[in-house]
């Protein structure tokens, strides 16, 4: 088997390094995607990302990746891993801002409440993900599962209820996986969750379309 | 409510011009950065976190430290925190390109506070752990005096006063030092870990003489610190923060599963003797 072409989605803001430092270890050749036109012979698409969801957006329109996206993944079928913003951009929008999302998901993302008897936000640190019998992205994994988490926005699981391969609990349970057909996504840090992490990125390096 | 957060285990590794080292009471003793592949540290993945601070009296190593945490962040799939001679904004973009995942700062928050605010602002607090290295002083209120280059530089702040105030200016968490414990192997000063923990909202991390297992339970316990860091115990014990950890689990705190999971990973980058 050949190794796999894996695109990393840059749009110029998110501090990709980890992400790619990570990937770097398996056999693959790996490409940082400036612009949607470097997205169209990769095998797989990996989008992460840390910062505003509004930026983020732009970047992703600004680079044409929102339409190269469209066409790799939604029509082509291209396996696709979203992290962290990489897994909000999915939805409709996000409570963090105004700007349209990619839409694949149905919902917006919201903030985790904040008062005194809630948790801190950001949710930061490691934290339990309850695998559901259904992922295969953590299939080779025991449930519940550590990985580390730094958020303040969450996908709810009314959205995502027939989708959610992995559920946390920070004060309320959230949608801290999903998986549908060729898209997966995940809140967490798979670069920054040592062996569980690898692991999950071992696993999505092996999928195919 | 939220379940319990786990109690993290941190390694923290110290670089002298450019050489990994043991230290006591902030000085440098010796220089394990020979013994750096002997020293499990890296390989046996059961530590949370890494913290690896650059400690000279100069600036003329930073180059060099800088390719050290380049080449840490190319191995180390954990959160890695990076301190050392952060004086501006521009020096947590050096450290965060190079792969740090926060940066803790010390002196130079002592000298003008607002640093705090300013990393926090553009980074997000988060991002900003600030460094307290404090030393007992009767004539503060809270018993301990804030200490600033290394140890060497009284602040006139006191230590609990200090730690709310940089707090309130956006430090995401409190790394804990007390100079006389630092090397000095006979566990972490309680006393002032049990004081700043109860006094701040954020984690606190306690740092400074660990020397058997027990002193990493008590830090939790008895300090009721959130995380706990040491240094110089992992250098020379085999497995040593596996064995950390057990010990942890052992003793009934809630700590990050260590369950192994085989991951082929042909191209992870060797060890590169800095």
């Amino acid at each position: 088997m050949s190794a796999p072409r894996v695109a990393v989605v840059d749009y110029g803001l998110a501090n990709i390094r980890s992400v790619v430092n990570a990937l770097n270890c398996f056999e693959a050749d790996i490409t940082i995607a400036e612009n949607g036109s470097a997205l169209a012979d990769a095998s797989l698409i990996v989008l992460p990302g840390v910062g505003s969801f509004d930026a983020g957006m732009r970047g992703l329109n600004e680079r044409g990746h929102v339409e190269a996206l469209q066409r790799r993944v939604i029509e082509a079928g291209v396996p696709y891993l979203g992290i962290c913003l990489g897994m909000q951009f999915l939805f409709d929008g996000s409570a963090e801002g105004s700007a349209a999302g990619l839409g694949w998901v149905k919902g917006r993302i919201e903030r985790f409440p904040s008062g005194a008897d809630q948790p801190k936000v950001p949710h930061v640190g490691w934290n339990e993900v309850e695998i559901a019998p259904s992922s295969n992205l953590m299939s080779a994994m025991v449930s519940p599962a550590d990985f580390y988490f730094v958020h303040s926005y969450y996908a709810p699981l009314a959205h995502t209820d027939a989708i959610a391969s992995g559920i946390c609990d920070y004060g309320a349970r959230f949608c801290a996986a999903l998986e549908r057909d060729n898209i997966a996504a995940v809140q967490f840090h798979p670069e920054k969750s040592q062996l569980g992490g690898m692991k999950l990125l071992e696993t999505f390096l092996q999928v195919t379309a | 409510m939220s379940r319990i957060q786990k109690h993290r285990l941190i390694a923290t590794l110290l670089v002298h011009n450019g050489d990994v080292v043991q230290t006591r009471r902030f000085k440098p003793t010796n220089n394990v950065g020979s013994a750096f592949t002997a020293v499990d540290f890296f390989n046996t993945w059961t530590v949370d976190e890494i913290f690896v601070l650059e400690i000279s009296k100069v600036d003329t190593y930073l180059a060099r430290f800088e390719e050290i945490v380049e080449g840490l962040s190319r191995r180390c799939f954990v959160p890695l925190t990076v301190g050392g001679k952060i004086r501006d904004v521009e020096r947590v973009r050096t450290y965060t390109r190079a792969g740090a995942d926060k940066i803790s700062l010390n002196t130079a928050a002592l000298v003008r506070p607002a640093l705090i605010a300013e990393i926090a602002d553009q980074f997000g607090s988060q991002c900003v752990v600030v460094s307290i290295d404090a030393r007992r002083n009767a004539d503060m209120p809270s018993g301990y005096e804030a200490v600033g280059d290394r140890g060497k530089a009284p602040s006139g702040r006191d230590a609990r006063a200090w730690a709310l105030e940089a707090v309130q200016l956006g430090a995401g968490e409190i790394l804990l030092n007390e100079v006389e414990h630092d090397g000095d192997k006979r566990g972490y000063d309680l006393d002032l870990v049990r004081m700043i923990s109860d006094a701040v909202s954020v984690p606190v991390v306690a740092m400074g003489g660990v020397a058997k297992w027990d002193d990493l339970v008590d830090g939790v316990r008895q300090g009721h610190a959130h995380a706990v860091a040491a240094g110089n115990i992992f250098h020379y014990t085999e497995h040593s923060t596996k064995k950390a950890k057990e010990f942890m689990a052992a003793a009934g705190l809630p700590v990050r599963g260590a369950t192994f999971y085989k991951v082929a990973m042909p191209r992870r980058p060797s060890y590169r003797p800095f």
